[in-house]
């Protein structure tokens, strides 16, 4: 019983390799900073281990929040979604998307008009596997 | 229907005659990114002249384990709008479902079990078995609740009580295995078998809001299993 159970957590373990599956052509999205109100700002440092770099933006485009990552580079990974969190942990949050890439200028819309206050944190998070590559403290 | 099934069943008891053979197998399954293992104990009766069609009940052991597994919302009532017996033909109401995403569910489940089985001959059996009550434990875990485009991280452990019921009306963590078995000898066989496995967790707060509060999430995962067999007697 005890060897069945090694050999079953050794073929599970086995299977969970991981996928990089984020694209990583570098994009160039249409937003002008300079037709928008800075909210908030921050820079990005990897965690866990993982390197990512580059700018976190908040804006007010006509009374739309945005946030935009600017010149983001993120190591590649699974599943890498981009957060709005309450804290480091992604214990409360609210998802924008999939990261559209590991590298170049991108825009996320921010839905439901939320108090940024209460979300200062931008992490690049990979869902699948629950786990932090990179954050921004906005401030 | 039932009605000439279950006359079918006792006039092999009363009127026929029965065999009885008790039987314990280790069964252990695999699917991507998850397992099982498990141990059973079953008590058949082999109905008939012939002998060839069995009814039985025991006991199972299920140790369920994975990584990164989605778990869904779980009531009837949620997932398909209703709670009679035709929820199993009802489509899923995809707007009702919430997730729970948990890096490393581990759910034990001890429950009584029916198995209905078929003898080819002395060497191969085909056969049902199911998990009808009993109860989980496990370990408390922390997961990711995902709620449309807002999610929160939340505490789970296994729902407790286990019982068969219909689709997704069922509640707990259920085993069930369509299975074939060769018997190299009287007494030794090996066991193949399909395995559709339902785990459930409950979260600590009742998660989701709506379109009505909610704390149980299952997660239904088919694996194939393999095993050997031992009759006792």
């Amino acid at each position: 019983m005890k060897y069945l159970s090694i050999i079953l957590t050794f073929c599970v373990l086995l299977s969970c390799e991981e996928e990089n599956n984020t694209p990583s052509i570098p994009i160039n999205d249409n937003f002008d900073p300079t037709m928008a109100t800075k909210l908030k700002m921050g820079s990005f440092v990897g965690v866990s281990g993982h390197s990512v770099s580059g700018m976190a933006a908040t804006y007010d485009d006509n009374g739309a929040k945005v946030l935009l990552l600017e010149p983001l580079n993120s190591q590649n990974g699974p599943d890498l979604k981009v957060y709005l969190s309450k804290d480091l942990n992604a214990g409360s949050y609210i998802n924008l998307g999939s990261l559209k890439s590991t590298t170049g200028k991108q825009t996320y819309s921010i839905p439901g008009n939320p108090n940024l206050d209460e979300y200062p944190y931008v992490l690049i998070w990979c869902q699948q596997f629950s786990v932090g590559f990179g954050r921004a403290e906005m401030q | 229907m039932k009605k000439v099934v279950l006359i079918g069943i006792l006039i092999g008891f009363f009127v026929e005659g029965y065999t009885q053979v008790q039987e314990v197998n280790v069964t252990s399954a695999l699917g991507n990114t998850q397992g099982s293992f498990s141990i059973l104990f079953q008590r058949d009766w082999q109905l008939w002249k012939k002998k060839k069609f069995a009814v039985g009940v025991g006991g199972r052991f299920t140790s369920y384990f994975g990584a990164n597994q989605y778990y869904i919302t779980a009531p009837a009532k949620l997932t398909s709008g209703s709670t009679g017996p035709l929820v199993i033909f009802k489509e899923n109401i995809v707007a009702n479902i919430d997730t729970f995403l948990i890096k490393s569910p581990q759910v034990n489940s001890l429950n009584l079990l029916i198995n209905l089985s078929y003898k080819f001959n002395e060497k191969f059996t085909v056969g049902f078995n199911i998990d009808a009550i009993g109860f989980s434990f496990g370990g408390n875990k922390s997961g990711n609740y995902i709620n449309g485009i807002v999610g929160s991280r939340e505490s789970a452990s296994p729902t407790i009580f286990n019982i068969l019921l219909i689709s997704d009306n069922d509640r707990g963590s259920l085993n069930s295995e369509l299975y074939g078995k060769y018997y190299w000898n009287e007494k030794w066989g090996i066991k193949l078998a399909a395995q559709f496995l339902f785990t459930e967790y409950t979260t600590e707060n009742e998660v989701q809001q709506s379109p009505e509060l909610n704390d149980r999430f299952r997660n239904k995962s088919l694996l194939l299993a393999a095993g050997i067999t031992y009759k006792i007697n």
